[in-house]
């Protein structure tokens, strides 16, 4: 037996006839005929899609990026659409009920079944937070190769745009992506390292003209939706942050006491800039005590300049 | 007694031991020769298997050594108390020395101990429990001891007791003739153990003890894993358990090796305690003498319960008290049978451990520190820098709650083990170009905090900041403000338990303490003297920020 969680509560049904099917879905060429759902059904959430696939296997970078666009952008009434897999499905929803957005979760199985069975957590915080759970299938219809591919036409359809956070080459994503386009949505794709596998996929789009993203502003201009309102490009707005402010910021529990050169902690800021790195390249390149440093970084974590993800230490 | 013409009965009491786990049992031999009876030679007084096959060597080593065996005769030998089971072939010489001084007339000393396993040759081998021996000559009163010479050494260590070292049964016997006759030049003199030059420059380079894992690793030949190093000194100095984490082939286990080397030395109490575990279980080699160098112990994840802390029909040590005062190092924690690593529960706690059995209970000391290692993931390589980790999440998080349980509430320190840039590594690397402090320099600073504890702790009952109870954190752990301020932040921010947070808390102290002792104590450029570390505690030693922020890398 597939490792699933049945669930019990609440399972209602909308056909296709109903007027509340969503608009989108019901354009594509073999729209499921009926949705099963859990959750309280709202019109309005499906107004702005923006589906958000990527590699089961992310990278810390693919988990960091997902999160970081799409707690930006959900501010603006978008609903996050994914496939409820571990990796970045998993994180788009999760980075989107942080951002305080609703999140609609397309299920590859039975609708009473929770699949991965140990994303419990998540499935209860999607449904109490007003977003839906969504599935084609009725009971406890199990998980199968050929439903996952499935299940893509429903996230791709529902979608006003598609993101590609990480994706394999051959992978699922590529597949939703592949449909989105058929269905001539946006495909949006965020470009990785040319070295890394699960790039791959995403900069193959690029290169096929999906729409490159490099911040939350191309994500909603591709929406069609008015930029966040600062002015600035998001990756402008963190440097105004770096340098010389850090380790000055009013809640400072310790002060340095020599003002007048560089601190450790703002040299450590400094060198994570361009590249995350583990504690041991980290000393490599500031030198010095290594003690000091150890230290020194832990108070930049703990004033939120700098996060440890994976091992590597990343300036925020 | 009733005796025909012709008939003789003779009967002598030979004093030995028996050892029962680290504690050691007077044991009676008596030997009785008749020429009346059917003619035989008999052990009595529960002989284990390895005492009751004693006879044929006893009979053939007296024969080779040109001395005439009472063939024709009733032997009977019995091992007073009779109750008691024996083990051991220990028991050779002093049947043999019975049957031999019966058959040649000479008269045993007087307040004398036999010891050795016999040779069919006549020679004399080395067996376990030479030292507990000792002890228990110098306890009950007994001024010499005969032994193989590869046993003397380890006999020897007891100055008290005058140790005698024999070749075989021939040259005793030539002693013994001489000595009744009070001739002088008897040939056998007062064995010296080499260990009286107690405190000579040994800290196991080379020179270990048990299954080492490496033979010595220094922290110079350890390029990079600075973080690792640090936590090791850490752990060292504050004799807090700690568990390295990280993918196959980083240099979990040379980090392992290179523990033991950053150690304070076994003091001369901490030795015998020791050298009295291993020699119970027959561990010191022949020739041996004190264990000097902290054992390490890395039994594999296969290893039963029995033999982690000890059993068997007559209890014997297991891992946690072969690891005394030295390290246990658990490779592969993860794999280790759970209900054996529960099992280590109460010895970590109670410094010992009594393993009841049938045949009686025995009560073995078990202080060590513990140095566990692990995979990050079942597949190993999460997070790693060029290979690909093949777990789901589900599969991940699984592991890790495999890994937690009532053992890892006693490991304070946690430390990720990354894999090092195999450019690094090669000769004219980066890290090659710097000057890699040696395991003599960390430990000159293990040694130095560890008298800080020791001082301080005094009064507690207890010996380092590992062991201390929230009530002692509370009254010798002192916080700065700052420190404290952030202690609370991080509590938050991280989400700390209770327990962490103590944690936290005693590692910071022990960082307080070897920032002491870098900046007053060795940086003054003399040894640490008493006087020092007194002089240190009565100033404010408190800890501060940059000691919790340090601590809290460690955290789990």
């Amino acid at each position: 037996m597939i490792a699933s969680l049945m669930m019990s509560g609440a399972i209602s049904v909308i056909s296709i006839n109903n007027p509340g099917y969503p608009k989108l879905l019901r354009e594509i060429k073999n729209p499921p005929p009926n949705l099963f759902y859990k959750g309280v059904w709202q019109n309005d959430l499906f107004d702005n899609c923006l589906g958000v696939v990527g590699s089961r296997r992310m990278s810390t970078y693919g988990r960091r990026v997902a999160r970081k666009l799409i707690t930006e952008i959900v501010a603006r009434g978008i609903t996050v659409v994914s496939g409820f897999m571990y990796g970045i499905d998993a994180a788009a929803h999760q980075a989107c009920l942080d951002g305080g957005g609703k999140t609609v979760a397309v299920m590859p199985c039975g609708i009473e079944m929770i699949h991965p069975a140990d994303q419990g957590d998540l499935y209860r915080r999607i449904l109490d937070t007003g977003g839906l759970v969504l599935s084609e299938y009725e009971g406890v219809f199990p998980p199968l190769a050929w439903t996952y591919v499935k299940r893509n036409r429903i996230v791709a359809g529902l979608s006003r745009a598609v993101l590609v956070v990480e994706a394999e080459i051959n992978s699922g994503s590529l597949v939703t992506a592949r449909l989105a386009k058929g269905y001539g949505r946006k495909v949006l794709a965020v470009p990785g390292e040319i070295t890394s596998e699960t790039s791959r996929g995403t900069l193959g789009l690029i290169r096929q003209g999906a729409r490159m993203v490099c911040s939350a502003e191309d994500v909603l201009d591709a929406l069609g939706l008015q930029g966040l309102g600062l002015g600035v490009e998001v990756g402008v707005e963190v440097e105004m942050r770096s340098g010389a402010e850090v380790g000055l910021s009013a809640e400072e529990p310790v002060c340095d006491g020599d003002s007048g050169q560089e601190s450790l902690e703002t040299k450590i800021y400094k060198t994570l800039k361009p590249e995350p790195l583990d504690i041991e390249e980290l000393a490599e390149k500031v030198g010095g005590d290594f003690t000091s440093i150890s230290a020194s970084l832990m108070m930049l974590i703990l004033r939120g300049n700098v996060a440890e993800e994976g091992g590597k230490y990343y300036a925020n | 007694m009733w005796l025909r013409k012709g008939e003789s009965i003779m009967l002598i009491k030979i004093q030995s031991a028996a050892t029962y786990g680290i504690g050691t049992v007077g044991v009676s031999v008596e030997v009785n020769v008749a020429s009346r009876g059917f003619p035989g030679f008999d052990i009595v007084g529960l002989p284990h298997k390895s005492v009751a096959e004693s006879r044929e060597r006893v009979k053939t080593a007296i024969q080779n050594s040109g001395i005439e065996f009472p063939s024709g005769k009733k032997i009977i030998v019995n091992l007073a108390p009779a109750d008691l089971p024996k083990e051991g072939s220990f028991y050779d010489l002093p049947i043999a020395i019975g049957i031999i001084s019966l058959v040649k007339n000479i008269t045993i000393p007087k307040a004398s101990l036999f010891f050795g396993e016999l040779s069919l040759d006549g020679g004399l081998r080395h067996t376990k429990g030479a030292l507990l021996l000792s002890i228990f000559a110098k306890e009950s009163g007994f001024s010499s001891l005969y032994v193989p010479r590869d046993s003397a050494n380890e006999a020897a260590v007891v100055p008290e007791v005058n140790v005698y070292a024999l070749d075989d049964l021939r040259q005793l016997v030539s002693h013994l003739e001489r000595s009744g006759r009070r001739e002088v030049g008897n040939g056998l003199v007062k064995h010296e153990s080499p260990a009286d030059s107690f405190g000579s420059d040994l800290y196991g380079r080379g020179l270990v003890v048990g299954n080492s894992v490496s033979g010595g690793v220094d922290f110079s030949e350890i390029l990079g894993q600075e973080q690792a190093k640090r936590a090791l000194e850490i752990a060292a100095a504050g004799r807090h358990n700690i568990i390295l984490i990280g993918s196959p082939g980083v240099g979990k286990s040379m980090l392992a090796g290179a523990f033991t080397s950053i150690l304070p030395p076994l003091d001369r109490e901490e030795s015998l305690e020791v050298t009295k575990i291993y020699s119970a279980s027959g561990f010191v080699p022949p020739g041996g003498s004190l264990i000097r160098v902290r054992p390490f112990r890395s039994p594999h994840h296969t290893v039963s319960y029995a033999g982690l802390i000890g059993g068997g029909a007559v209890p014997k040590p297991g891992e946690v008290s072969l690891a005394h005062r030295g390290v246990l190092f658990l490779d592969e924690f993860s794999e280790f049978n759970r209900a054996a690593l529960e099992s280590m529960r109460q010895p970590m706690e109670a410094g010992e451990i009594t393993v009841s059995r049938g045949k009686g209970s025995v009560t073995f000391p078990s202080r060590f520190t513990l140095l566990a290692a692990s995979n990050p993931c079942p597949c190993g390589y999460l997070n790693h820098t060029k290979m690909r980790c093949r777990c789901t999440p589900a599969q991940v998080e699984k592991y890790r709650r495999k890994l937690s349980g009532p053992i890892l509430d006693r490991i304070d320190l946690q430390v990720g083990v990354r894999s090092v840039e195999t450019g690094e590594l090669s000769f004219g690397g980066e890290a090659e170009k710097r000057v890699l402090e040696s395991s003599e320099a960390v430990r000159e600073r293990v040694w130095a905090a560890d008298r800080i504890q020791k001082e301080r702790l005094k009064n507690s009952g207890i010996f380092s900041n590992s062991e201390m109870t929230n009530k002692l954190i509370k009254i010798f752990c002192p916080l700065s403000k700052d420190a404290e301020l952030l202690l609370r932040r991080a509590g938050e921010r991280f989400d700390l338990s209770a327990r962490s947070y103590f944690k936290v808390i005693k590692v910071a102290r022990t960082i307080a303490d070897l920032a002491a002792v870098s900046d007053v104590l060795v940086g003054s450029g003399t040894p640490v003297s008493a006087e020092d570390v007194r002089a240190f505690l009565k100033k404010e030693n408190i800890i501060q920020v940059n000691h919790v922020a340090e601590a809290l890398q460690y955290r789990f």
